[in-house]
C-alpha cells in the first residue's frame, strides 16, 4: 500500500504544480481587476458603481461550481472558445475579483474623507491622491483579509478537476483509481492543502497583528 | 466700490455666489472681495455657511452659481460661459494656488511631519526630495517644530499637528490660505500655540481668509471681519466696528450676545 | 455568436430543477441545523476547558477550514467507508459532510460571540444568585445569539451556495438537476442561465429574510 503511494508521489506532486499555478494566475489576475472595479465602485460615476455592485453581487450569489460550469459549457455556445483549463482560471477569477471589490471597498471605505480633502488641498490629482495618500492607507487594512482570501482561491482551485484539469484533487481521483487506497490518499491531500492554507492564514493573522499597532 | 481696490485688485473675488444641498440654502448670493496682504475673518452661528463658503474658494464643494476668482482665474469652472466644471488636473492646479487647515488637520497618518509637507512639494511643484526636505525643515522651524520632522502624526499631540498642518499648507506658498476652525478640536491651552503661529504668517503678509470662534484673535489679526447668518453676508467691516456692542445689526447682536454669554 | 435560446425544454424539465432547489434547501437547512449543535457545544467547552481540549477544537476547525469541501466530500463518501465498516447513501454522507464543515465555522462565530458578551452581564448574572449553569442558558447563550445572529445568516446563505458540491457525488439537487438537463438536452446557456436566476433568486430572498429576522431580535432588546 505505502509503496503504490510513494510510487505515485511524482504524478501528484505535478498536480499539486497546477493547483498552485492555478491558484496563482486567479490571485495575481483577480487582484489586478479588483482594484480596478473597487476604484470604480468606490469613486466612479454611478453607472459604473451600479455595473460593479451588479457584478460583484451576483458573482457572490451563485455557486463556484455553477460558475465553472456556466463560462466552461456557456462560452461556446456563444462562439468563445476557451481551453477548459483558461475556462477554469477565468471563472475562479471572476469569482475572486468580486471578493477583491469588497476587501477594496471596505478598505478605502475606513479612510476618512478628510485624507482626500486634505490631499486635494494640496493639488494632488486623483490618481496622486490614490496612490500617495489614499492606498498606503488601505493597504494595511486591504492586506490581512486579501492574504486570507487567497485560500479560497486554493480551495477553489480543486473543482477545476470536474473540468478534467489534472490538478491535486484529480491527480489524488486519478491514483485512487489505479490503486484503490482511497482513504490514505484523501488523507494525503487534505493534509498537503491544509499545509499550503494554514501558512496563509498564520501568515494573515500575524500581519493583522503587526498592523495593529500602528495608530491613525 | 472704494478707489482704493481699484488700485489693489481683490485677490479672491467672490461674486453672488449660491449653493444648496437639496432644497436647503446653504450660501444666497453671498459677494465677498479680499485684497492682497488682507486677514479675513468670518464669523457666524454654526449653519449660517461660513464653512461650505471657505470650501467652495478652493472647490472642495462645487458651487450652484455665481463665480469665485482668485487673482482674476474662476476656481471650479471653465471660462467658456457654460459652467464646466474643470478637468481633474485644472482644478488640482487651481487648489495648489490656495492652502488649506482643516478643523480635524487631516495630516496624513502615514507619513512623517516632514513626509506630509514634502508630498505637494514633490508631487505637485515637481521639486526634488532634498529641495522639497529644506523647505519642510525651513517650516517645521517656523512652527516651532524643527526637533518633530521625523516624527509620525500619531505621536505628536494636537496643537503640534495642527502646526503641521499649517506648514504643510503655506509650504507651497499659496496666494492665500484658507483657515477652517482650526482651533476648535484643540484642548483650550494648545490653542495659543496655533494662533500664534497664524498671527505671525500674517504679519509676514500672508492673505488669509479664516472661519474661527475665537472672538478676540480675530480683533486682533484680522483686516476685517464678515459676519454671515443663514447663508448670506450680514455684515463686513473692521474688527472694531463689528464687534463693538452697538453695531447696527440685530442678527449680529444677539449672536455676540449669545457667544459672550457662552464663553466668558 | 447566432445562438438562438431556447427555453422550451428547461420548462419541459423544470421539475428537476424545482425539486433540485427544495432539496438544496433542506440539505442546507439540516447541515446548519446539526452544525449550530457542534458549533454551540464545542464553543462553550472551548471556552471553558483546559488547553489539551482546546487544541483538539482548535484543531478539527482549523482542518476543515483549510481544506476544500470537495474533497472533504471524497473523503466521508468514497474513503470512510474503505476504512470504518458503515454504509450510508450519499445524500447522508454529504449531510454529514457539511454539517462538520458547518460546524467548523460556527464553532469561531459562537466562540468569538460569547467572548464578546459584556462581562458586566455576567457579574449581574452571579450577583443575583445565578449557577453558572443559569448564567450560560440565561445570561451568556442569548446575548450571544443576538450578537452572532448576522454572522448566522450569511453562514446558512453560504451552506446553501455549497450544497451545489453534492452534485459531485451525484445526490440531486439543483446543480446536479442543471447537469442532467444539461447532458439530456445540451440547451447548457438556457439551463445555467435559469439555474443562476435560481440561485440568486432563493439566496437573495432568504438573506432579506433573515435580516427582517435580525432586526426584529435588534428591536426586541
Amino acid at each position: 500500500m505505502l509503496s503504490q503511494i510513494i510510487y505515485a508521489l511524482p504524478f501528484l506532486a505535478e498536480g499539486f504544480a497546477v493547483t498552485l499555478w492555478v491558484s496563482l494566475l486567479v490571485v495575481v489576475l483577480s487582484l489586478i481587476a479588483g482594484v480596478l472595479m473597487g476604484v470604480g465602485l468606490v469613486y466612479g460615476p454611478a453607472p459604473l458603481r451600479w455595473a460593479v455592485r451588479i457584478f460583484s453581487d451576483t458573482i457572490r450569489g451563485i455557486p463556484i461550481l455553477v460558475l465553472i460550469f456556466f463560462v466552461y459549457y456557456g462560452l461556446p455556445a456563444v462562439g468563445l472558445h476557451l481551453e477548459s483549463f483558461w475556462a477554469a482560471v477565468l471563472a475562479l477569477t471572476l469569482f475572486k475579483t468580486a471578493q477583491v471589490v469588497e476587501y477594496l471597498r471596505g478598505a478605502v471605505g475606513s479612510i476618512p474623507k478628510g485624507q482626500s480633502e486634505a490631499a486635494m488641498a494640496i493639488g494632488l490629482t486623483f490618481r496622486q491622491r490614490l496612490a500617495y495618500v489614499i492606498f498606503p492607507q488601505a493597504f494595511r487594512r486591504f492586506l490581512p483579509p486579501w492574504i486570507n482570501g487567497v485560500t479560497d482561491a486554493v480551495k477553489g482551485s480543486a473543482l477545476v478537476s470536474l473540468l478534467g484539469i489534472t490538478d491535486l484533487m484529480q491527480a489524488i481521483n486519478q491514483v485512487i483509481g489505479r490503486t484503490y487506497e482511497a482513504m490514505p490518499l484523501y488523507i494525503l491531500g487534505a493534509l498537503v492543502y491544509f499545509a499550503v492554507n494554514y501558512a496563509l492564514s498564520l501568515a494573515s493573522r500575524r500581519l493583522e497583528r503587526r498592523f495593529s499597532f500602528i495608530r491613525e | 466700490m472704494s478707489n482704493a481696490s481699484h488700485q489693489n485688485p481683490a485677490l479672491l473675488d467672490v461674486t453672488e455666489v449660491s449653493k444648496a444641498f437639496g432644497s436647503v440654502e446653504v450660501l444666497r448670493s453671498v459677494s465677498l472681495q479680499v485684497t492682497r496682504g488682507e486677514v479675513v475673518t468670518v464669523i457666524g452661528p454654526s449653519g449660517s455657511g461660513k464653512t461650505t463658503l471657505l470650501r467652495c474658494v478652493n472647490f472642495l464643494e462645487s458651487y450652484d452659481s455665481g463665480s469665485i476668482r482668485i487673482d482674476g482665474k474662476e476656481v471650479g469652472y471653465r471660462e467658456t460661459g457654460t459652467r464646466q466644471r474643470r478637468s481633474e488636473r485644472d482644478l488640482a492646479a487651481m487648489r495648489a494656488e490656495t492652502g488649506m487647515v482643516f478643523q480635524s488637520f487631516n495630516l496624513f497618518p502615514h507619513l512623517t511631519a516632514a513626509g506630509n509637507i514634502m508630498l505637494g512639494l514633490r508631487k505637485v511643484r515637481g521639486k526634488s526630495n532634498a529641495e522639497a526636505r529644506t523647505i519642510a525643515e525651513h517650516w517645521l522651524g517656523r512652527v516651532g517644530l524643527a526637533h518633530k520632522a521625523d516624527s509620525l502624526p500619531a505621536e505628536l499631540s494636537g496643537g503640534q499637528q495642527q502646526r503641521v498642518g499649517i506648514a504643510r499648507a503655506v509650504a507651497m506658498e499659496p496666494k492665500i490660505l484658507l483657515l477652517d476652525e482650526i482651533t476648535s478640536a484643540l484642548d483650550p491651552e494648545l490653542v495659543g500655540e496655533v494662533l500664534e503661529v497664524v498671527r505671525s504668517l500674517a504679519e509676514d503678509g500672508m492673505t488669509m481668509l479664516m472661519v474661527t470662534h475665537e472672538m478676540a484673535f480675530a480683533r486682533d489679526a484680522s483686516s476685517r471681519i464678515v459676519f454671515m447668518a443663514d447663508g448670506g453676508v450680514s455684515a463686513v467691516g473692521p474688527p472694531a466696528e463689528i464687534l463693538a456692542a452697538g453695531f447696527d445689526n440685530e442678527r449680529l447682536r444677539s449672536f455676540l450676545a449669545r457667544f459672550r454669554a457662552s464663553h466668558f | 455568436m447566432g445562438y438562438i435560446l431556447n427555453f422550451n425544454l428547461i420548462w419541459r424539465h423544470f421539475d428537476k430543477l424545482w425539486g433540485g432547489l427544495l432539496l438544496s434547501l433542506e440539505l442546507a437547512v439540516i447541515s446548519i441545523a446539526i452544525g449550530i449543535v457542534i458549533g454551540l457545544v464545542l464553543a462553550v467547552w472551548y471556552v471553558s476547558a483546559g488547553r489539551a481540549v482546546r487544541t483538539i477544537i482548535a484543531g478539527y476547525v482549523e482542518f476543515i477550514r483549510n481544506v476544500p469541501l470537495i474533497l472533504l466530500v471524497y473523503l466521508v463518501f468514497y474513503g470512510l467507508p474503505t476504512v470504518v465498516d458503515i454504509a450510508y447513501s450519499a445524500q447522508t454522507s454529504f449531510i454529514a459532510t457539511l454539517s462538520l464543515y458547518s460546524g467548523a465555522y460556527l464553532v469561531e462565530v459562537f466562540r468569538s460571540g460569547l467572548e464578546a458578551v459584556p462581562r458586566g452581564q455576567l457579574d449581574a448574572g452571579k450577583a443575583i444568585g445565578l449557577t453558572p449553569w443559569q448564567r450560560l442558558l440565561h445570561v451568556r447563550l442569548p446575548t450571544m445569539l443576538r450578537i452572532t445572529l448576522p454572522a448566522l445568516s450569511n453562514t446558512f446563505i453560504s451552506l446553501f451556495k455549497d450544497t451545489s458540491v453534492a452534485s459531485v457525488i451525484s445526490v440531486p439537487e439543483l446543480t446536479y438537476g442543471a447537469q442532467w438537463i444539461n447532458f439530456n438536452t445540451f440547451r447548457i446557456v438556457e439551463v445555467y442561465l435559469v439555474v443562476t436566476a435560481m440561485y440568486l433568486l432563493t439566496g437573495y430572498t432568504l438573506l432579506f429574510a433573515l435580516r427582517l429576522v435580525e432586526r426584529r431580535f435588534k428591536a426586541a432588546r
